[in-house]
């Protein structure tokens, strides 16, 4: 044995010291261009057509100014895998996608395990409850983020700060990361980190430029649409069993959202999830004509750290007796006094047990001291600062009960919803 | 060849010694007689005993033997040119018996007369600890098996902080003058060993059991045989040599610490039937191993996704159960014979060591993040993250040695064996307040299995004139690290219902299990031949050789989540980890719900490494004077680095060359005798070194880690750093052990190494040349007898050392901290190396009975505030708090022939805790980790035959 180990040794010096290589490395593989597999980045204006179905393969990234043309009825299938191997479609800063579908042929991103067909507008195998089968679609723009320690830019995350194309934010406010329009995106939302999901869309810094209306985000792990900062528009918007927050603002964005319709499913979370500015920059949202279903699991909205905006027109229907609106702790709730975070025109369908709209809106608090362990009898939180007349109180101001969603005289406009998956799927009759 | 014949007499040898029982009628003195002059061996001496005719001379390694009835003898050294040297009171108890006496003589000053040293066997011992350091060219530090006996330190970690300079971070790691990982070196037996952190360049050292030892040695400046990739210091662990003499012993032990043995709460998991032995038996294999790529969803391949969820072991939760004491047992054995004229030796050593460690309180991991709002200070909690933690952790290690001499030539072969598997179980109650809102109940299953396999083959050579004197080693190493199933399954807690469970992947993650492995394989070869010659008309040594390395690296990383399919309801599981693989909770197609298994890895995980080192050099050690002594040399090294491995945007490297540095590194070491008997020195010395990245950095590795959550990326353009150190000593040497040291030192590093942040993308790191550095400092050394005060018995051993450093910032780094500051803070130009501790102090009082066989001490060790983590945006820095380590020990030897010995030693008396904090402008210091060790009682018992 011993004799063996030397001799092997020896022999291991002689191969070992033959080693070395010249071979040139270091360059991308360069994908195949006229395939029907999107891998790896796109650095070339490309155009999808309507007669192929699609496969994105991996991380793909429209880079270098490129555009990506995406035809109404186009299907792109995407392939399994989580954190680097998800797949993933990233319209880098400077990039752009015009993916305009219409009512009648939309634009449909799904799960390679998805039996849908050229011309088809859904598949029969999967429903609302398959989720994670792949990433998601990722915008990243040049309009401003407020950003911790107010960097010009931050990295979307579960991509590498090695890959610089998932970097978003700057200062253009009239960005143009181009169009996308009859879009549904469904079963995606694989992980990229711990806890961490790719949105069903994610816009990060995108700008005025760009056109997003009519989307559907059907199973999606995470949330359903979710915007990192930025200046762009958003209407016509559909998330339906989302498995976190269905809509949720961060980072200081500031544009308008009109016209969305939220459907629990199973395991969702919050309806709005909408937090402040990360860095000293500032910016106030608007959020209108929104029509919540809620469902047995999840809360109707969170407002978080800071936030500022509006949030108008809102219909609230199917939700349990324990889901409430709330301020999550003295910073927003200071916010509110100060008139920066405003509420209008909500109506409220109640559920069993509670006994007025207004009762909903709670301000809750945070924690003060005490609570960096996990002895919770000697937490002590901070006091509420909305008083004489509490949030609740307040709150009979700008909410109504209604009897039932026909009634109601708020929320969104259902008909713009009727060309979707979660139309079809669910009977919702719009 | 030669190792061929060993072999064979070493079967032989067993042979005899299994069936003989040995007999002597006489006894042994025998030792090493070294030259003061040039410490090293001192050939052809003279050996007699007083008032005898009986006497010896020493061999080409300096050692001699003579056989002696029992009796008090006085024995005397000479050698022409050379002092004198007599001890008295050498003393053969009993036939059998066997005295080791060492000796160093110094040549006398080109006097005729005689000199004649007297010294007692006593002072003599003593005074041997000193003179290695005494006589050595370069600065270094010793710490015998004798003094580390002393301390009662088990490993060799636990030993060496009693080094001026010397800390160690976390229990593993050493760090020399505030410098760790890349810039301290662990060697063995004086060759490059790998390590065994996917994540270090150093050596841990806790797993190096002192029962292997023959001393420790730090070298803290460079001379051109040492390698030139080490700042702070070089920690050569040398392993035993062959015994002078028949020996065995057995040794058992056992601890008992009072807030974790025993203990019902303790935590474990059920693993394989091998763990006891500090191996997984395969429970813990990879099932998907032979399975690549991605997973089937269920939903499309429903079979084969079943088959692979059913693959994975069910065991996801902590268990409770009762905790067991430490305990420990060893053997070693050694014997000579002789083979005609020459001689041969073995020695085998063994030991075998399980401990059982619980903490009930154990917070780790907690966050806390300044405020967005500069004239707010206090620190707001994000995370906090507290628990309880169970680790049964076995060592298990062999060494087995043959040498073999000639009148002229030694050989040796030795092969070491560490075996180690660590068990962890924990249940964390974590709760998220900032980034995330919620409460998370945690359960971790960890297993990691790390071992080394070393062979030495080693040769030294002498002339007939012992002019020339020739050495060589051929130290292949294989070490291998298997993170084995590691499993961390998080429950969401219902702020509304404490007992409801529910898992939510947006929330806490998937349930998920990850294999690492590392293997990496060493090769290092040595060649340093010495030839004695005049210069100036005094002795002089020019030494020259080489030395070449080889390292090659493969680090794999396989890992899975168990999502659920469907709207699976996880609140059935009650919160048990156990029922999420349970067969009625995995997919069912039928309903288009459960759990299934889906691989999480990424081909930027992996890489696969080599680098080679080859090295040139020659130094001539020579007398300008009687008192001057200098020794000048320079080393030629050529580093390459060659990579094979593939990032995510898909950048590929094939077998590529990264690094091809070729450098010379000049050292010079001066020393001066302030007086005739060279008890009073100054030493001067400078020496250029390097620290070169490592395996992982020099890559385009983007490797995520799923345990700390952050994103290491390598950095493919990083360059080695290049560091000119100077060292200025003064020393005083004492009758017996008395020593007094204070030394300064001054270090200027090019272009460090940091791993540094990433400001656009929080939590991803990347390692940076960041500006220049300094290091510098002091450090005071003192031993005493206090026998002028009457306690002849009693020694005090003391040292001290300072050490200031000044890192510059990145630019990230910068950025970042300038967004964060306070009112009325200001940054500074830079901060202190990470892991730099300011201030380290020991202090030791021993007792030695020479005659009544108790010996016994009290030991303080204590570092300074150290910073542990570089804060990254609003999370602050976390700096380690002190730890008051003081311990003490009392043992006796005992038996008509002193062969049996009891030890009793006792860790922690002051009970402190291990603490780490975050630190920020004008807020109260928040607790980043903190855990009791406890307070422990070990003894042992050791019986020599």
């Amino acid at each position: 044995m011993k004799k063996l180990l030397i001799a092997g040794f020896a022999m291991s010096i002689l191969a070992f010291t033959g080693c070395g290589s010249d071979d040139d490395g270091g360059e991308p593989t360069t994908p195949p261009t006229e395939s029907t597999t999107l891998s790896g980045q796109i650095t070339e204006n490309r155009t999808l057509t309507a007669n192929n179905i699609y496969t994105l393969d991996g991380r793909v990234t429209v880079t270098n100014g490129a555009t990506l043309t995406i035809e109404a009825g186009t299907i792109i299938k995407a392939q399994g895998g989580t954190g680097a191997n998800a797949s993933t479609l990233i319209i880098a800063r400077g990039a752009k996608i015009e993916a305009n579908g219409t009512a009648a042929s939309p634009i449909i991103f799904t799960s390679i395990a998805d039996d849908i067909q050229v011309g088809q507008t859904e598949g029969t195998n999967l429903d609302e409850n398959q989720r994670g089968l792949w990433g998601g679609l990722i915008i990243l723009g040049n309009a401003p983020v407020s950003l911790n320690g107010d960097a010009d830019a931050a990295q979307i995350e579960g991509i590498p700060a090695s890959d610089t194309n998932g970097l978003y934010g700057g200062s253009n406010a009239a960005d143009d990361s181009g169009s996308v329009r009859y879009v549904s995106i469904r079963h995606g939302g694989a992980l990229i980190g711990e806890g961490n999901e790719i949105n069903g869309l994610t816009l990060g810094g995108v700008g005025t430029g760009t056109t997003i209306e009519f989307i559907e985000v059907v199973g999606n792990v995470d949330d359903g649409v979710e915007f990192f900062g930025g200046t762009v528009n958003a209407s016509n918007l559909l998330v339906w069993a989302q498995g976190d927050d269905a809509i949720d603002i961060d980072q200081a964005y500031s544009g308008t959202i009109d016209n969305v319709v939220v459907v629990q499913g199973a395991i969702s979370d919050h309806g709005l999830e909408i937090d402040g500015p990360e860095g000293s920059a500032t910016g106030s949202f608007t959020l209108q004509n929104v029509t919540l279903f809620g469902s047995d699991s999840g809360e109707v909205a969170d407002y978080r750290s800071g936030a500022t905006g509006t949030t108008s027109n809102v219909l609230v229907t199917g939700f349990t007796a324990s889901a409430d609106v709330e301020l999550d702790n003295n910073g927003v709730s200071q916010n509110f006094l100060d008139g920066a975070l405003t509420f209008a025109n909500w109506e409220v369908v109640l559920p069993t047990g509670v006994a007025a709209a207004e009762d909903i809106f709670v301000e809750k608090v945070g924690c003060a001291m005490n609570c960096d362990d996990a002895d919770d009898a000697n937490d002590v939180p901070e006091d509420p600062i909305i008083l004489m007349p509490t949030f609740t109180e307040r709150a009979a101001n700008f909410s109504t009960a209604v009897a039932d969603a026909a009634s109601a005289t708020v929320g969104a406009t259902t008909s713009a919803f009727s060309w979707t998956f979660a139309n079809s799927k669910a009977n919702l009759g719009f | 060849m030669h190792i061929t014949i060993s072999i064979k007499k070493l079967l032989c040898a067993l042979l005899i010694l299994g069936g003989s029982i040995a007999s002597f009628a006489q006894g042994k003195v025998t030792g090493k007689v070294i030259d003061g002059e040039t410490n090293d061996v001192l050939p052809f001496a003279n050996i007699a005993v007083k008032g005898t005719t009986i006497g010896s001379t020493s061999d080409f390694d300096g050692l001699y033997e003579l056989s002696l009835d029992p009796g008090t003898y006085t024995i005397v050294f000479s050698f022409v040119g050379y002092e004198t040297k007599e001890v008295s009171g050498v003393e053969i108890k009993s036939s059998g018996d066997v005295v080791d006496l060492n000796v160093t003589i110094n040549a006398t000053a080109a006097t005729l007369e005689d000199v004649v040293i007297t010294t007692t066997v006593r002072k003599n011992t003593e005074a041997a600890v000193l003179t290695l350091q005494k006589n050595s060219v370069k600065l270094l530090d010793g710490l015998s098996i004798e003094s580390i006996k002393t301390t009662g330190a088990s490993n060799i970690a636990s030993a060496v902080k009693n080094v001026p300079g010397v800390s160690v971070q976390g229990g593993k790691f050493v760090y020399v003058r505030g410098l760790g990982d890349r810039y301290t070196k662990s060697i063995l037996n004086g060759v490059d060993v790998p390590g065994l952190d996917p994540d270090r360049n150093t050596l841990q050292l806790d797993i190096f059991p002192t029962n292997i030892l023959e001393n420790i040695l730090v070298i803290k400046s460079s001379t051109a045989d040492q390698p030139a990739d080490f700042t702070g210091g070089v920690v050569d662990i040398i392993t035993k040599d062959l015994p002078s003499r028949e020996e065995y012993s057995i040794s058992i032990g056992a601890s008992y610490n009072s807030s974790m043995h025993f203990n019902d709460n303790y935590l474990q998991y059920d693993g394989g039937n091998t763990d006891f032995l500090g191996f997984d038996d395969g429970t813990r294999d990879n099932p998907l191993e032979n399975t690549p790529g991605v997973l089937p969803f269920p939903q499309v391949d429903p079979n084969a996704a079943i088959q692979n969820t059913q693959a994975f072991e069910r065991t996801l939760a902590a268990q409770r159960d009762q905790s067991f004491t430490d305990y420990s047992f060893g053997f070693t054995a050694g014997k000579q014979f002789e083979v005609g004229d020459n001689r041969l030796g073995f020695l085998a050593s063994a030991s075998y060591r399980n401990e059982t460690t619980y903490y009930e309180d154990y917070i780790e991991g907690q966050v806390f993040r300044k405020n967005a709002d500069p004239s707010i200070f206090e620190l707001g909690v994000d995370r906090s993250q507290q628990g309880e933690v169970g680790v049964n952790n076995v060592l298990l290690n062999g060494l087995v040695g043959l040498s073999y001499k000639t009148e002229k030539s030694k050989y040796k072969f030795n092969v070491l064996h560490i075996q180690n598997g660590e068990s962890e179980a924990s249940i964390f109650d974590q709760r998220n307040l900032i980034i995330n809102s919620n409460q998370i109940k945690q359960d971790n299953l960890i297993y990691t299995q790390r071992s080394i396999t070393n062979v030495l083959l080693s040769g030294r050579h002498s002339s007939e004139s012992t002019n020339w004197l020739v050495e060589w080693k051929l130290s292949p190493t294989l070490s291998r690290v298997y993170d084995k199933d590691l499993r961390s399954t998080n429950f969401i807690v219902s702020e509304s219902d404490p007992n409801l469970f529910t898992i939510s992947p947006s929330e806490g993650g998937d349930p998920r299990r990850i294999w690492r492995d590392l293997e990496e394989i060493n090769l290092a070869g040595k060649l340093d031949i010495t030839k004695k010659h005049k210069l100036f008309g005094r002795d002089a040594k020019t030494k020259f050789g080489g030395a070449y390395t080889y390292k090659q690296r493969d680090f794999t990383v396989d890992q899975f989540s168990l999502p659920f399919a469907g709207s699976f309801d996880t609140s059935v599981l009650g919160g048990d980890p156990d029922q999420i693989l349970a067969p009625q909770n995995i997919f069912n197609p039928g309903t288009g719900q459960g759990f299934f298994a889906r691989r999480d890895s990424n081909i930027s995980d992996t890489f696969d490494s080599t680098i080679s080192i080859a090295a040139g050099y020659i130094s001539e050690e020579f007398k300008l004077s009687d008192r001057f002594n200098a020794i000048l040399g320079v080393r030629f090294e050529k580093f390459d680095l060659i990579y094979t491995g593939e990032s995510q945007s898909g950048l590929r490297f094939d077998e590529e060359s990264i690094l091809d540095e070729a450098d010379f590194f000049p050292s010079a070491n001066l020393i001066y005798d302030l007086n005739e008997d060279a008890n009073q020195k100054i030493r001067a010395s400078y020496s250029r070194t390097t620290a070169r990245p490592s395996f992982k950095e020099a890559s385009i590795a983007e490797i995520f880690d799923p345990t700390s959550n952050t994103f290491f990326i390598g950095n493919i353009n990083i360059q080695p750093t290049y560091i000119d150190n100077f060292d200025l000593r003064y020393e005083i040497y004492g009758e017996g052990a008395n020593f007094f040291a204070v030394s300064a030192f001054y270090k200027s590093f090019d272009d460090p190494i940091e791993l540094s942040f990433i400001r656009e993308a929080t939590g991803q790191f990347t390692p940076l040349n960041l500006g220049d550095a300094t290091v510098y400092g002091a450090e005071i050394e003192f031993r005493r007898n206090l026998d002028f005060i009457g306690f002849e018995n009693f020694n005090i051993t003391t040292n001290f050392s300072i050490i200031e450093s000044e890192q510059n910032f990145s630019d990230d780094e910068r950025d970042a901290r300038l967004d964060n500051l306070r009112v009325g803070e200001e940054l500074e130009d830079g901060r202190t190396l990470q892991g730099q501790s300011p201030f380290l102090l020991n202090f030791g009082l021993n007792y030695n009975g020479q005659n009544n066989g108790w010996q016994g001490g009290v030991f303080y060790n204590v570092q300074g505030r150290t910073l542990q983590i570089v804060g990254n945006g609003n999370i602050p820095d976390v700096f380690t708090l002190p730890f008051h380590s003081l311990n003490f020990n009392i043992g006796k030897t005992f038996g008509e022939k002193k062969n049996s010995s009891i030890s009793l030693k006792f860790s922690n008396l002051l009970d402190d805790d291990i603490e780490s904090v975050y630190e920020s402008f004008g807020s109260e210091d928040r607790v980043y980790s903190r855990w009791s060790p406890g307070q422990e009682i070990s003894l042992g018992y050791t019986y020599k035959f």
